[in-house]
């Protein structure tokens, strides 16, 4: 392959720059307060792995990231430029920031009137990558999701693990300087999830930055550098996934880790 | 039996010409300015702002429940007598235009809702804008939803023409009044006017069908696209199963 597909990894292992910093992040929906002063970190060449029960503010809090989601208070900052502060949009450009964050959907939401090679070209040409160079690229995707074999199907034609590669795919064709996963595995059957897990570990293997909630305790412990504990809308714990997982100090932590039995 | 055919047919054989021409340009131009309208009007009630959503719905409900008759004779008598006197080409196509934009328009409004919101995400977490999200994402999408109703009201589009034999259009059906005004042969007439409208009618709906299910498949219909897809059959030759394979597979 003459190009590498995942973001170059430029900066130095020990340099910690965060490519994501929220801080005090609250947002409520119809009164009811789904993020409660939440503060999160992620550096360039991490994996944070955020947890908890569904309902309890992660999917809320990641769609912040990209805005998706319009926080009422905090800032969220990306790759170094404030894009939100107190409840407004700082961002001029929100097509630019987007491209920088690639998102992966639980239910994958690729274009279903579009074969999966087409689902990958499409943004690219939109930001002005040449139709060769976009084509290329997104076959060089589809291959290393191991999907290319399936390059001209239709989504509703894939499995769905298949799905979710070309949706994995999709999101890094425009070179995102971080990913955001949104429980890529909850709609996926074990065989699926293993498939997609897989790419995963390949994505973290070569330095790929990562935003990801998930259910996938054990996927987590093994790729994350920190875990984050959501309940209630507020980080109840986060650390090293050997403290948060193994030793909680929180009895929530304790409490919600013990409902998947042994974590590991 | 053998007395039915006497018209001398042939004598009428440019004139129905022409009556078959305009009553495939009242249709061609009707249907398309109802499309552009009914476009408007739906996404006038797919809007945020209330009173734009009240101005489409008011429209829609009142084209929707007068008859297209009344609408004809409103534009063609109605507007003459009050001064706006238009020709019978504009009077004909304006009616029809007012009256399918609003089938049309509900049409359009359900496929575009229909499309997934998740879509709409999708498309925003990969930077497009509003309107890139719309033509590339949700508008091939309604189209597939909405193809079916709008083929159908096309081909009614096209039935209903020959009620502007009210105000002598001189398309079809005015034509077949004018010949059995001439030859006094009603039954004959009418038969061979109605099997034009059937020979209109018949290919076109099945020609539609074969269009629903094109793009239903997927079948990439744009030049854009078929070039896109080409290119990439090209590049993806290696990987893509063979034909030896597939059989493989099925054995």
């Amino acid at each position: 392959m003459t190009e590498p597909v995942t973001t170059a990894k430029t900066a130095p292992v020990a340099r910690t720059e965060a490519v994501i910093r929220i801080d005090g992040l609250s947002k409520s929906f119809d009164g009811r307060l789904v993020l409660d002063d939440v503060s999160l970190e992620v550096d360039r060449g991490h994996i944070v792995s955020v947890i908890g029960q569904s309902g309890g503010g992660k999917t809320t809090l990641m769609r912040c990231v990209n805005l998706l989601e319009r926080p009422d208070r905090g800032t969220v900052e990306v790759a170094g430029e404030v894009v939100h502060a107190d409840g407004r949009t700082v961002c001029r450009d929100l097509p630019r920031l987007r491209r920088t964050v690639g998102m992966v959907f639980q239910k994958f939401h690729l274009f279903p009137h579009l074969t999966a090679v087409e689902n990958i070209v499409l943004a690219q040409r939109k930001a002005g990558v040449p139709e060769p160079d976009a084509l290329e690229r997104a076959v060089a995707l589809l291959r290393r999701v191991g999907v290319a074999h399936r390059g001209l199907a239709l989504p509703d034609q894939l499995s769905g693990g298949e799905q979710q590669r070309v949706a994995i795919a999709r999101a890094l064709a425009l070179k995102p300087e971080v990913l955001l996963f949104d429980e890529p595995t909850s709609s996926l059957d074990p065989e699926s999830t293993r498939e997609v897990l897989t790419v995963m570990r390949e994505l973290a293997a070569d330095g790929m930055t990562m935003l990801l909630v998930t259910h996938e305790l054990p996927f987590a412990r093994e790729v994350s550098d920190h875990i984050v504990f959501v309940d209630g809308g507020r980080i109840v714990e986060a650390g090293p996934p050997q403290e948060v997982l193994d030793r909680p100090a929180q009895a929530r932590t304790r409490e919600f880790l013990s409902s998947y039995g042994d974590p590991s | 039996m053998s007395g039915l055919f006497q018209v001398p047919w042939s004598d009428y054989r440019s004139d129905l010409l022409d009556a078959l021409w305009r009553t495939v340009s009242y249709t061609v131009v009707s249907f398309v300015g109802a499309v552009l309208l009914g476009l408007a009007v739906a996404l006038l009630r797919l809007s945020k702002a209330w009173p734009a959503r009240a101005v489409a719905a008011v429209y829609t409900e009142v084209f929707k429940n007068v008859p297209l008759l009344a609408i004809i004779f409103l534009t063609y008598f109605g507007l003459a007598s009050a001064g706006i006197r238009l020709d019978v080409f504009t009077a004909g196509c304006l009616s029809l235009v007012v009256f399918y934009a609003a089938y049309l328009s509900e049409i359009f409004r359900s496929a575009i809702g229909g499309v997934h919101a998740g879509q709409t995400e999708a498309g925003e977490a990969l930077g497009l804008g509003r309107a890139g999200i719309f033509v590339h994402v949700v508008l091939p999408q309604a189209v597939r939803q909405a193809l079916p109703g709008t083929n159908t009201m096309l081909v009614d589009l096209l039935k209903s023409t020959s009620l502007l034999v009210t105000v002598s259009a001189a398309e079809l059906m005015s034509e077949g009044r004018l010949i059995t005004s001439e030859t006094f042969r009603a039954l004959e007439v009418y038969l061979v006017i109605s099997a034009l409208y059937f020979a209109l009618c018949y290919p076109l709906s099945q020609l539609l069908l074969l269009l629903e299910r094109k793009v239903r498949a997927g079948v990439p219909l744009s030049p854009r696209r078929r070039r896109r897809v080409r290119a990439a059959r090209a590049l993806l030759a290696a990987d893509l199963p063979t034909a030896a394979d597939r059989k493989e597979a099925v054995a």
